[in-house]
């Protein structure tokens, strides 16, 4: 074998010019993939580490109420978050996503903004510190200023728009602006620092810390806006697979409160449900009960119906028209919340509902449902909740409706339309990964490795070009070369191989020598700083320079695909010359 | 003892649409240790015999004995194998390996035959090319050799094996008449020496004196022995 591959190197270096041409045919080929892909590789990286942060994370949960998606918000954040955290415990970060339109107006000028929650502690962790630094490049101020306060709303804002604005740092920036609730309101900012924008994006949002926004928002302390879950396993393969766990996660149980009903000076153990406003379950479960008494030309389970069970209405003395309450001690309140409730009828004693419920409408129930959320039921109230799959279960109403998932954005567009007509006041709640809320993001990356298999395949052709004609050359010149060996006692085999091999060194000091040169202009490119804050391609630069991200696992594959597709290609050349026999070999002249 | 021994041996080349009969019968027989010339003009099929006698080319006809063995039934592998250890060959141009040096070059079928140490196989080589006074030579390659020097080079490789039979086409056909003889006299010394069987084609009068046998050939024809 030394002696082959002696033959073979020196073989190599006998016609010189021919193969420095294809070595550096195939050098070159090399450099354009590992170049290609280690842009790839960094665009990537961005798109999955860095703008898809801001823009949906790897997975999202948003949330919406009587059909609204621009209003997100979900009363139980901490619940929200305490399952995501349980869900997916291996996370890079997991933020509240908040963005308000508002129209500003500075120094005798005004303009629209995006106003932008952040948390300017981020996870303190030192590339959530890099990532602050290199995003915003303070030309006043610091991004730590956010947490002051001393003054009124902190804000940071671009250099463009501090123009725009006319105000400068500690200048006070007022804002109007629709809260979540849907009313006008109206709040002054100050303006703590000014910064470069890395990218176009940042030019247009002015930021605020996250708990400032939310208050002027209308947003409670508990109180959640949207969802974004970063990774930090590859989020290529696990963000659908989390999304799925999440999903699964997130399924409501029953709307319920379990509370104290009175009327007068009576008292009883009460658990209130919710009846759906429109459903078969409703109709039927309305059609199958029987009343003990009822306000006259109301349906039983009508739009304002409160419907009380036979044993409470017993304990409580209640008749329809009366007036009774269900105090209860809400999950983030110190004092028990009353509700008062116009009874509309009362059931006979019946074996599908259970005596000491109050059947609550939902338009009603959600009102307080949802603004002072219930703790959580305790078991023995669990155990007397119908039974999953039951008609009265059926015809009652969930904690929040949870959407379906879905699988692509053209699914998840004609979902949020779809959110639009639903007429319940529950809340929604969608769980989404970056393949459904940013697959434009996602299908550039697609985009990037597309092109990284077409410069695979254009290389293809240079080295099957190459190294068949190379190697035809060298076999028609080396005829007679080859009878010796075959007469003096090489085997076939032999002679194939130190082709064969003559071929790998080829390939492997190409390819090495291209991924050298790869990098030598990956080094040069990195070192290039390119101004593009007014572009939007500028989201693609990390602080201001290409980001080549080269992987050992990538170049070491080219490298030996390179040199598979190389031996392959001379294997049929190689394997026609040891072939040959010897005589047939001297009697060929050139 | 015969060492070689051929039965109606025949073989047509397709030239065209042409056939070319460059054997049409012969009927050989060489003892062990033969020191033979095979004599004939040019197209007499002197190289056709040397080739199937020597195992890299195939008759069309008839049979080849090579010292027990049958080649005509053999595979492809089993008949290299004979080439690389019962057989040596000299060629009329000498046909070294032009990336290998002298020693290399002596050195390469032992490599094939892969049961030497690199030592012996070393040693092997040195002593065969200091036989054959190419000491000072042996890091030198084909190209910077004259022809004596080559052919000399080639005949050390044939040996280096210890080949029953050592097969050599014209080997003095692009020598001048001293180095050839030269070089015709190493040939008999190594046949005298080592009882190696040599066979050699010429259509040089003065070649024949060196055989101890000589065959005519004319037209695929054994005309005299």
């Amino acid at each position: 074998m030394t002696t082959i591959i002696t033959i073979a190197l020196r073989n190599l270096l006998r016609q010189k010019r021919r193969n420095i041409l294809l070595g550096i045919a195939i050098a070159f080929g090399m450099m354009i993939l590992v170049l290609a892909n280690s842009f790839s590789h960094g665009i990537s990286d961005v798109i999955f580490n860095k703008i898809l942060r801001y823009t949906s994370g790897h997975v999202s949960v948003a949330f919406s109420r009587n059909g609204n998606i621009y209003r997100m918000l979900f009363k139980d954040g901490d619940r929200m978050m305490a399952i995501a955290k349980q869900t997916i415990p291996d996370v890079a970060g997991m933020q509240e996503a908040i963005g308000i339109m508002a129209r500003a107006i500075g120094n005798g000028a005004n303009d629209n903004v995006i106003m932008v929650g952040m948390d300017p502690k981020g996870t303190g962790s030192k590339k959530d510190k890099e990532e602050a630094a290199e995003n915003f490049k303070m030309i006043t101020g610091s991004f730590k200023d956010l947490t002051r306060t001393d003054v009124e709303n902190p804000v940071l804002l671009a250099e463009s728009k501090a123009k725009s604005l006319n105000v400068k740092k500690d200048d006070i920036l007022r804002v109007r602006f629709q809260d979540v609730n849907g009313q006008n309101q109206a709040g002054r900012l100050t303006v703590v620092g000014i910064f470069k924008p890395a990218n176009v994006f940042m030019s247009a949002p002015i930021f605020l810390n996250i708990h400032d926004l939310k208050r002027l928002g209308g947003y409670g302390p508990h109180d959640i806006g949207q969802l974004y879950i970063m990774l930090n396993k590859d989020p290529r393969k696990f963000a659908v697979t989390y999304a799925d766990k999440l999903h699964a996660a997130l399924e409501p149980g029953l709307a319920a409160v379990s509370g104290t009903a009175s009327f007068g000076h009576a008292n009883a153990r009460a658990v209130a449900l919710c009846f759906k406003n429109d459903s078969v379950e409703r109709v039927l479960l309305s059609d199958s009960l029987k009343t003990s008494a009822a306000l006259p030309g109301q349906r039983l389970l009508g739009r304002e119906s409160v419907v009380l069970g036979a044993g409470l209405a017993a304990a409580l003395g209640v008749r329809p028209g009366d007036t009774c309450s269900l105090s209860y001690r809400p999950k983030y309140e110190e004092q028990d919340y009353v509700e008062r409730l116009p009874v509309s009828a009362v059931l006979a004693p019946s074996k599908l509902v259970p005596d000491n419920v109050l059947l609550v409408n939902e338009t009603r129930f959600y009102r307080f449902f949802y603004d002072h959320w219930p703790r959580p039921l305790d078991s023995a109230v669990l155990a007397g909740l119908p039974a999953k799959g039951s008609l009265f279960y059926n015809a009652l109403s969930p904690e929040w409706i949870l959407l379906a998932r879905t699988k692509t954005t053209t699914e998840m567009q004609k979902q949020t339309k779809e959110i639009s007509k639903l007429r319940s006041s529950a809340f929604t709640v969608k769980v989404q990964s970056m393949y459904e809320s940013a697959s434009m993001v996602v299908n550039l990356e697609h985009a990037l490795n597309l092109i990284t298999l077409g410069a695979v395949l254009v290389l293809f052709f240079i080295i099957l070009i190459g190294v068949v004609n190379t190697l035809r050359m060298t076999i028609r010149e080396r005829t007679r070369e080859i009878g010796t060996m075959r007469a003096i006692g090489m085997q076939k085999n032999d002679v194939r191989n130190s082709f064969l091999f003559e071929t790998y060194f080829l390939a492997l000091f190409s390819t090495l020598a291209g991924t050298a040169l790869a990098f030598g202009i990956i080094a040069a490119l990195s070192f290039v700083k390119i101004d593009a804050q007014d572009n939007p391609l500028g989201m693609l630069l990390v602080n201001g320079h290409l980001n080549f991200a080269p992987t050992v696992a990538a170049t070491v594959g080219y490298l030996i695909l390179i040199q598979l597709i190389a031996v392959a290609t001379a294997y049929f050349p190689a394997r026609r010359a040891a072939r040959m026999s010897a005589a047939a070999a001297f009697r060929h002249y050139e | 003892m015969n060492i070689i021994e051929t039965r109606g041996l025949k073989k047509n080349y397709a030239l065209g649409t042409t056939t070319v009969h460059a054997l049409r019968g012969i009927d050989l027989a060489i003892e062990k240790g033969d020191f033979l010339s095979i004599v004939g003009p040019s197209g007499s099929g002197k190289t056709t015999l040397l080739n199937i006698i020597g195992c890299i080319d195939f008759a069309t006809e008839g049979s080849v004995r090579v010292g027990d063995l049958e080649i005509t039934s053999l595979s492809d592998r089993q008949i290299t194998d004979i080439r690389l250890h019962k057989i040596g060959f000299i060629f009329q141009t000498f046909n070294l390996i032009p990336v290998l040096n002298a020693l290399e070059n002596v050195e390469f079928p032992l490599l094939l035959m892969k049961d030497h140490s690199r030592v012996d196989v070393k040693k092997k080589s040195e002593q065969l090319l200091d036989a054959v006074g190419l000491a000072d030579y042996m890091k030198h390659k084909p190209a910077e050799l004259s022809g004596g020097q080559r052919q000399r080079v080639a005949i050390a490789r044939a040996l280096v094996t210890n080949p029953d039979i050592i097969l050599a086409d014209e080997p003095t056909a692009n020598l001048d008449s001293v180095t050839g003889a030269s070089i015709l006299d190493s040939m008999r010394e190594m046949n005298k020496r080592e009882h190696t069987t040599f066979i050699f084609s010429t259509h040089d009068a003065n070649v024949l004196k060196y055989a101890s046998h000589v065959i005519k050939i004319k037209d695929g024809l054994i005309t005299k022995e």
